[in-house]
């Protein structure tokens, strides 16, 4: 028994150790990316990317938080080149731990416009979602909707759908209304959002538009990619869900509708940080930008690339267009108000 | 093995991080109340079905018996995150349930899970087994004897199931229960999805959305500390009462054969927990494999499955022989405070998979960096990040994790070998380690092999700590489905999901071979 036992052991202790031996002996370039992304579409551009460079990508995939956590422990010995996040505020918050650094590149400026990057340049975004209220086709009328503000009128009383305060698009969405017109303005609207919510919040964006469809309330706040991902789900109810709801681009008439990111930043103690820039610019570059408009159901940034079909059917809007860098400032804030007025 | 644990002790003496008061106010009552209603509500239930189920299918014949006593322990091979994202596709929009409904030509009224009544359920079933398998084998074993005295003493078969098997086994269902206790208490990715706060939620909110790990360093020792409460609290209710039976002839419980209605009614009733723990959530699987079909990668599937298997298997060898070392070096030195400082390494179970990454990972970070600077400046050469990069640092993190999961049925297994054995073959000359390899490894071999393959599914399932310290190439099954799920693409994340199941369930099956051989 016991010998058995040994022999797994020293089985496992092989080959658990075994990958590791490999890589200190070879001296390939290299780029170690930690991203929060774990998309199909991503791996692609990775793959495409070594085959194109001979740069070969290591992936390390975890939620931002952790990955910055993990970063900030690691402090100079980090391995990390790249830190790609989902949303803004994560990238703030790398940034303002010092876990980045600046980046001057042409190319990079050239393909994304300036409001989405970072204002010392040390985040760049590589794509665009849209947070949106979807409603109900079938009971409400698109005139009945103006702005996330008026989500909190009475006649959504008990109708409106909407995730946690923990998921991070939240976060960003009540922190550009914090930036736009302040504190106090932000927390009469979260309080009265609390008040008119069809019920505690849970489950993710796409479950709030099921929400909808079954008629627990009549709008919901959620991004566009995941109404993307829901019409072409391959489960035909996800497909009919995504179907029973319409799109609606809020705030067209004063600051524009809240869009998220995702963005890459060269880490600051970067090994291979010329590999890091030019993996980068890989992304945004427009074979890049073309490849995540039509497979990921997210807006490209690169000005002259043309989303996927889908999206333009949804229509042209106006974006909000706060520098982003002011999400992960007030993110913090934003939180501590999520918790005083009882958003779960 | 206790450094994590001290150093959030540490952490913990140097106060907490400026927004204490702020979740003091608004976010602890509602952590305590959630997890403490959790634990309870779980506590219950799962010693409920344990229990239940343990006896019925140890003491009577019935239907299809053979076949659920190893049905029965297979929730465990499931995480139960995905038995919640199952159930709530379950229970969705256009959910399995309402096509169900809408085949059979019936209007379904909505059913919410998604709340703390449906965690709360989740949880009960994916984690009763923990209690079942403990008290299975105690009444195997242990209990004939005392039947049969009670009953010649006019107990009916009732009263003594109430007055004598249930205070005797009392050791096996609290064990059990322990396990499902630090279960639900680590459990993030189920409460997340439903929208409930405890106080795992919380240590993950002030860690990543605060950016707070001395916060969340907090909670968790106040988490450590109610435990560690609970834990004494058992002690001092045992008191100095013994539990070891005198006899050395164990007879094996004889089984009753009750009247055919009951016998059917037993078969429903035990086969229940295995419906709702493992073939729903099963079924619903299989049938998002099935949609997901043509978007598999089969070559990354192949990969996920080898990393799994080998890391936990590596994880659980370590385990069991760490636990083997820490039950016996306290016998052979006949060191009592080592057995106090096992209590201690133990806890490491009960603190959440999150907190024991960071504990493991910044002190060995801090140990690498002052090693890398040694040997650069004394041989001017460079060894890179050879604990963090690689996976000595995540099998040391399981090791603290898992050790009570090795511990717990090594040293049941150990309390059973009677001390006489041991003892006359020392007084034949032979000293403590010889005896230990002659007489009591041989003795412990099953429950070495069932703490085996319990650290082994358990490393299959666990998901935050592997996410945090997992280096590069490594690809687990749990943290690919977990990633899939939490992008909400639920439906590609069946298979894998499925793949854990599946590794879990073929030990399973050996472990209850093993138990019935014994």
């Amino acid at each position: 028994m016991n010998r058995t036992l040994i022999f797994l052991l020293l089985l496992a202790t092989v080959i658990g150790c075994k990958p590791a031996a490999e890589d200190t002996s070879e001296e390939q370039a290299v780029v170690n990316v930690y991203t929060h992304r774990h998309y199909d579409v991503d791996q692609q551009l990775f793959e495409q990317f070594e085959s194109e460079t001979g740069i070969k990508v290591n992936v390390v995939n975890a939620d931002a938080g952790e990955l910055i956590q993990k970063m900030e422990a690691e402090g100079e010995e980090s391995p990390a080149d790249v830190l790609i996040t989902v949303d803004a505020g994560r990238l703030a918050k790398a940034k303002s731990s010092g876990l980045l650094q600046a980046v001057n590149s042409t190319t990079l400026e050239q393909n994304i416009p300036g409001y989405l990057i970072d204002t010392d340049k040390q985040w760049f975004a590589v794509t665009k979602r849209a947070r949106v209220i979807v409603y109900a086709k079938d009971r409400v009328q698109p005139e009945q909707l103006s702005t996330y503000e008026a989500l909190t009128e009475d006649q959504w009383q008990d109708k409106v759908l909407i995730r946690s305060s923990s998921n991070i698009y939240n976060q960003s969405l009540l922190a550009s209304i914090i930036a736009n017109k302040g504190e106090e303005a932000a927390r009469g609207w979260a309080t009265e959002m609390v008040d008119n919510m069809a019920r505690t919040p849970k489950g993710n964006d796409r479950d709030q538009v099921k929400a909808v469809v079954a008629g627990e309330g009549d709008v919901a706040v959620v991004n566009t990619y995941y109404i993307g991902r829901l019409l072409n789900s391959e489960d035909p109810e996800e497909k009919r869900a995504g179907e029973g709801v319409n799109i609606f681009f809020p705030n067209q008439d004063d600051r524009g509708t809240h869009i998220n990111i995702s963005g890459a930043g060269v880490a600051k103690y970067a090994p291979n940080r010329e590999n890091a820039i030019r993996f980068i610019e890989f992304l945004s570059s427009k074979p890049a930008q073309e490849v995540f408009a039509q497979a990921n159901y997210e807006y490209p940034v690169h000005p002259e690339v043309a989303p996927s079909e889908l999206l333009q059917s949804w229509g042209e809007f106006k974006e909000d267009k706060l520098p982003l860098s002011q999400l992960g400032e007030y993110n913090k804030l934003a939180n501590l108000v999520f918790d005083a007025v009882g958003w779960p | 093995m206790s450094i994590p644990t001290l150093y959030i002790v540490v952490q913990f003496l140097r106060g907490p991080g400026e927004s204490w008061a702020h979740f003091a106010q608004y976010l602890l009552p509602i952590y305590l109340r959630n997890s403490l209603y959790l634990l309870l509500a779980c506590g219950v239930l799962t010693i409920l079905i344990g229990v239940g189920t343990a006896w019925i299918s140890t003491r009577y014949e019935f239907p299809l018996r053979r076949s659920l006593e190893w049905l029965l322990i297979l929730p465990l091979a499931i995480p139960s995150y995905i038995t919640a994202f199952a159930y709530a596709g379950v229970f969705d929009y256009g959910g399995s349930l309402e096509l169900l409904a809408r085949g059979l030509g019936l209007e379904m009224p909505k059913l919410d899970i998604m709340n703390i009544y449906g965690l709360i359920f989740i949880l009960s079933v994916s984690l009763y087994p923990y209690v079942y398998v403990a008290c299975r084998a105690f009444f195997m074993h242990q209990s004939q004897n005392l039947l049969e005295a009670a009953q010649v003493l006019g107990d009916s078969e009732r009263r003594s199931f109430f007055r004598l098997i249930l205070p005797i086994s009392r050791p096996a269902i609290v064990g059990g229960v322990v396990l499902v206790a630090m279960e639900v208490l680590n459990d993030y990715g189920a409460a997340k999805y439903y929208g409930i706060n405890t106080f795992t939620t919380g240590i993950f909110k002030s860690w990543l959305d605060y950016q707070e790990p001395i916060t969340a360093v907090y909670l968790a020792a106040l988490l450590l500390v109610i435990i560690f409460g609970l834990l004494l609290w058992e002690q001092l209710q045992q008191g100095r009462k013994r539990y070891t039976s005198g006899t050395k002839d164990r007879k094996r419980l004889v089984r009753i054969r009750p009247r055919s209605t009951r016998r059917c009614f037993f078969t429903l009733l035990v086969a229940l927990p295995v419906i709702l723990g493992f073939i729903i959530p099963v079924a619903q699987l299989i049938y998002w494999a099935f949609l997901a079909f043509d978007v598999i990668n089969w070559s990354d599937i192949f990969t996920m499955v080898w990393h799994s298997l080998t890391i936990a298997t590596l994880a659980a060898a370590c385990c069991v022989c760490f636990a083997v070392a820490l039950l016996f070096t306290s016998q052979w030195n006949h060191l009592r405070s080592i057995n106090k400082l096992a209590k201690f390494g133990v806890l490491g179970y009960a603190i959440p998979g999150a907190v024991i990454a960071v504990g493991v990972y910044v002190p060995s970070l801090f140990f690498e960096k002052w090693l890398i600077g040694v040997v650069k400046t004394t041989f001017s050469f460079k060894i890179g990040l050879f604990l963090t990069g690689t996976t000595v640092a995540l099998v040391y993190a399981y090791m603290v994790r898992f050790l009570a999961v090795a511990h717990n049925p090594i040293a049941a297994g150990k309390q059973k070998i009677q001390a006489t054995l041991s003892e006359a073959s020392q007084s034949l000359g032979k000293n403590p380690v010889a005896t230990f390899f002659k007489i009591e490894l041989p003795l412990l071999r099953t429950a070495l092999l069932s703490a085996f393959i319990l650290v082994f599914i358990d490393v299959m399932k666990e998901l935050p700590l592997t996410l945090i310290l997992k280096p590069f190439y490594l690809k687990t099954l749990a943290v690919e489905a977990y990633q899939y799920a939490s992008d909400e693409r639920v439906i590609e994340s069946a298979f894998p999901a499925l793949m854990i199941i599946l590794t879990g369930v073929l030990p399973v099956i050996f472990l209850n071979r093993l138990v019935r051989q014994d």
